[in-house]
């Protein structure tokens, strides 16, 4: 009966804090979502079944929105994993300044999206933006980019910046992982003549891929969760080029004050998200979860 | 020969990854320093021979970035403190006890983690309104270390589940109860965990705009994002100021993060993905 009691008295806090700040808002949430609560109807709430999400279903640019979460989740994740793994394969060898280097290279991990937002839509601003200015000096562009106005490649711009601030994440995570295997078999490899390509095909990945996966898999949760940049850079402009699917929520509170319909939209993320966690948890199978 | 050829290809690599992560950083700090004549010159100047202040002065001035400043840190601070001390106890119980209900309960952590924190935001909002919460700190206080609560559980059990069980029980052998062998045995051992697990949460709280923007109303409330925030829906700011907010924004966490950052990484990697 003591050990009852312990265990309770440490999990508790944690469940009523979690349940009254998350689970409790999810489940009102879906509610909300059958409800008509806007700013402009305060006094007449009322039940209206599935009238947000027909409104939501019928609406002819959300396809669009759709077809740009796929693009900014695919992209972003792909290049991020690609040059996240260029990186911590270059830092795997011990050399002078790493620990400084890599506080360096990592830190675009701990500015806020939002604010690296503002900082890349300057950077990229057409007519004044530095990037212009460099790639004409370079040679490689004769006219100044509307990286941000054009509607045609903005969704690319805020993509470009994602995976700027998604680098040091994958990095950070493979080069623990790589860290983890052993030398003996590099070693093995070398006697038998491999050369750099056949080792990093034959062991490295194959050995890091349990991480590589579930990197990937939970990132990509992150990535479509996370509005943060775009709202810095776009606000989901020029022409909804660039709005996904919780950049159109949060639009759906912040300029449309119609919080029923928002939640509509957030009941759907959140299904799709449910859907693909089971493939995940299917395809991992393990029950040991982690985050 | 060929060993040469690959350091210096593997060097070039190296910097242009570091000039990539630091161009922008560079950018934002010039900028905050050019005087204002110099911000829409052409050519664009990559260097200022005439730095100035003005861009601080007039966020200082222009609005209330001090009091922004000071909300933050106390909301940062509080919030991850809280959460981290949660996260403690439950993580510890996860790591060290079997009970019923344990699968279910990682579970729970695991599924309130996948809920975008805009979905709930609105129902938050009703809920903090009726407590009469809403415009003060303390609600987004209560909020962050609800939402941090989740993820610091799981890599606090992860951290746990490192020390070994051993050092807890010759303690207990030696007369200590449950509670004074966690708190005078294994938590002290936990303390580079711990201290990861709050300055992970620190920069989440730290950085965190959209519950903050629907929960704040008056001025001098704002926290730093929603400072910031508000700074770009004024028309006529000049970049010069945005700049310099957004350096004084970027510092706290570069600097946690640069202490923190081995603990961090550790606790990300051998405290959260176990294969």
């Amino acid at each position: 009966m003591r050990k009852r009691s312990f265990i309770l008295l440490m999990i508790l806090p944690t469940i009523i804090l979690i349940s009254f700040i998350i689970f409790y808002p999810t489940i009102s949430g879906v509610l909300l979502s059958f409800k008509n609560y806007s700013l402009y109807n305060f006094g007449n709430i009322q039940w209206i079944g599935f009238e947000n999400f027909k409104e939501i279903f019928s609406d002819i640019f959300y396809i669009d929105v759709i077809w740009n979460t796929i693009k900014w989740i695919f992209f972003s994740v792909l290049l991020q994993l690609i040059l996240g793994f260029i990186l911590a394969l270059l830092m795997k060898e011990p050399f002078k300044g790493r620990g400084l280097y890599a506080g360096l290279v990592f830190y675009p991990w701990a500015v806020s999206g939002f604010a690296i937002g503002l900082i890349w839509s300057w950077l990229l601003n057409g007519q004044f933006g530095v990037v212009n200015d460099i790639l004409m000096k370079m040679g490689i562009i004769e006219e100044s980019i509307n990286f941000l106005s054009d509607p045609t490649i903005a969704l690319y711009s805020v993509i470009l910046v994602n995976v700027w601030y998604g680098i040091p994440f994958f990095a950070i995570m493979i080069l623990a992982a790589l860290q983890s295997i052993p030398n003996s078999l590099y070693e093995a490899a070398e006697i038998d003549g491999a050369g750099y390509f056949t080792k990093l095909f034959k062991i490295t990945i194959p050995y890091i891929k349990p991480t590589l996966v579930n990197t990937v898999l939970l990132r990509i949760i992150w990535v479509m969760n996370f509005p943060d940049i775009i709202y810095g850079m776009t606000r989901g402009g020029p022409a909804g080029s660039t709005e996904i699917l919780s950049v159109k929520m949060i639009n759906t509170v912040f300029y449309e004050s119609n919080y029923s319909l928002a939640a509509a939209h957030g009941v759907i993320i959140v299904l799709i998200l449910l859907i693909y966690a089971i493939m995940y948890l299917k395809l991992t199978s393990k029950k040991e979860f982690s985050i | 020969m060929k060993k040469l050829y690959i350091k210096i290809i593997k060097f070039i690599l190296l910097a242009l990854f570091l000039i990539f992560a630091l161009f922008p950083l560079y950018w934002i700090i010039l900028t905050s320093f050019k005087p204002v004549y110099e911000l829409y010159t052409f050519p664009i100047r990559y260097w200022t021979n005439n730095p100035s202040l003005y861009g601080y002065r007039k966020l200082f001035e222009f609005v209330n970035f001090k009091q922004y400043f000071l909300n933050s840190v106390i909301v940062s601070i509080l919030a991850s403190f809280v959460s981290t001390f949660f996260a403690m106890l439950s993580g510890y119980v996860l790591s060290r006890k079997e009970f019923k209900g344990k699968y279910a309960l990682v579970l729970f952590l695991f599924f309130s983690q996948m809920i975008p924190s805009y979905l709930i935001m609105v129902p938050q909002y009703v809920m903090f309104s009726e407590l009469k919460l809403i415009d003060k700190l303390i609600s987004i206080i209560i909020v962050y270390s609800g939402i941090g609560a989740a993820f610091s559980a799981i890599m606090a059990r992860g951290f746990f589940d490192r020390i070994p069980k051993s050092i807890e029980e010759a303690a207990l052998i030696d007369g200590c109860n449950e509670f004074q062998t966690l708190f005078k045995i294994t938590i002290p051992l936990m303390l580079p965990g711990l201290s990861a697990i709050m300055s992970f949460s620190f920069v989440n709280n730290w950085n965190e705009l959209f519950t903050a923007v629907m929960f704040l109303n008056t001025s001098d409330k704002y926290t730093v994002p929603v400072g910031l925030y508000s700074i770009i829906s004024k028309a006529g700011i000049q970049w010069n100021v945005l700049a310099a907010g957004i350096v004084i924004a970027l510092l706290p966490t570069i600097f946690v993060f640069a202490i923190a950052q081995k603990y961090i990484i550790a606790g990300l990697t051998q405290g959260s993905l176990k294969d």
